[in-house]
């Protein structure tokens, strides 16, 4: 991902963005913790979620079950949307990446 | 689930979330309580979504994978327990009330073919809440016993006579090809409707 850059989320990248924000609030104990940036990586869009250290399980679930249906749901949403999405879910003190 | 009337106005958030801030163009129904109730007993649903609307489809597409994700999250949000999660159920199109028929169709070959033969029968791999309906279809048969077999996404029932002994066991991996074919093809109600006839691996 180097030549992932920062962007400024306008449109339809800002309301799945807010989609993934406002869903894992709902998951977390601490949804004031909870942030979603956003990485323009080779035409894809990549949502970085990044909740309280306590709550990473939450966002991930039994065998990734959990990170698995946010993607699916995030994939239903955006089919229309003419543009890919991919989510990451990061976990601090560790390598960034998939988690599945 | 602590409080009904709150646990449907949570769902009803996260189903307004996917509608608004996510652009999704469904409609939807939501039933509390009593008039949840899955009236073939398969479910012990309280919370009860039905949906509609021109997105309705993508829902159901790849055996559901869709109403699986929407329910999976839906249950963490009310942070039930596992052995839960079939207190809220979704539908669309009513996809899965009649995936529900053919369970119980595929239910009552498969307690029909067990008393005959003697011998347990094998279903396809499925998702853990079509496991779990299978086994409340055939919660009643008091001379036929349920267990489920081999791990993640290849988990199936298996049906044994009640008084058999020794378990069915996982085919291997490499076995795969063959699985479900040498079974005659049979229990395998999905094949209705067109292009969904496969069970749930990809839960």
């Amino acid at each position: 991902m180097s030549q992932a850059v920062q962007s400024e989320p306008t449109g339809p990248v800002e309301n799945m963005r807010n989609l993934v924000l406002e869903i894992a609030r709902a998951l977390v104990d601490k949804p004031d913790e909870v942030v979603v940036d956003t990485l323009e990586d080779d035409g894809a869009t990549v949502l970085q979620l990044r909740v309280a250290v306590g709550d990473v399980g939450k966002v991930i679930g039994k065998q990734g079950r959990t990170a698995r249906s946010l993607r699916t749901i995030l994939g239903a949403a955006s089919m229309k949307l003419q543009h890919r999405f991919a989510l990451d879910i990061v976990e601090e003190d560790e390598d960034e990446g998939d988690v599945e | 689930m602590e409080d009904l009337s709150q646990a449907a106005k949570k769902v009803a958030a996260f189903v307004q979330t996917l509608t608004t801030t996510g652009g999704m163009r469904l409609k939807y129904r939501i039933t509390a309580g009593a008039g949840a109730s899955d009236p073939d007993g398969l479910e012990r649903r309280d919370i009860y979504v039905e949906l509609a609307g021109p997105d309705a489809p993508q829902l159901t597409e790849r055996n559901g994978e869709g109403l699986r994700a929407l329910e999976h999250i839906a249950a963490k949000i009310l942070r039930l327990e596992p052995e839960e999660h079939d207190r809220i159920s979704f539908d669309a199109n009513g996809f899965k009330a009649e995936r529900a028929r053919d369970l119980r169709e595929s239910a009552e070959d498969a307690a029909e073919r067990v008393r005959e033969t003697n011998r347990p029968y094998s279903f396809p791999p499925m998702s853990s809440r079509e496991r779990r309906m299978l086994h409340m279809a055939l919660s009643e048969q008091t001379d036929l016993r349920t267990e489920s077999s081999g791990e993640g996404r290849d988990r199936f029932v298996v049906l044994y006579p009640a008084d058999y002994q020794g378990t069915v066991r996982a085919p291997r991996r490499d076995d795969r090809a063959g699985f479900g074919r040498g079974r005659g093809g049979r229990g395998g109600g999905g094949r209705s409707g067109g292009g969904r006839g496969g069970y749930g691996r990809r839960y």
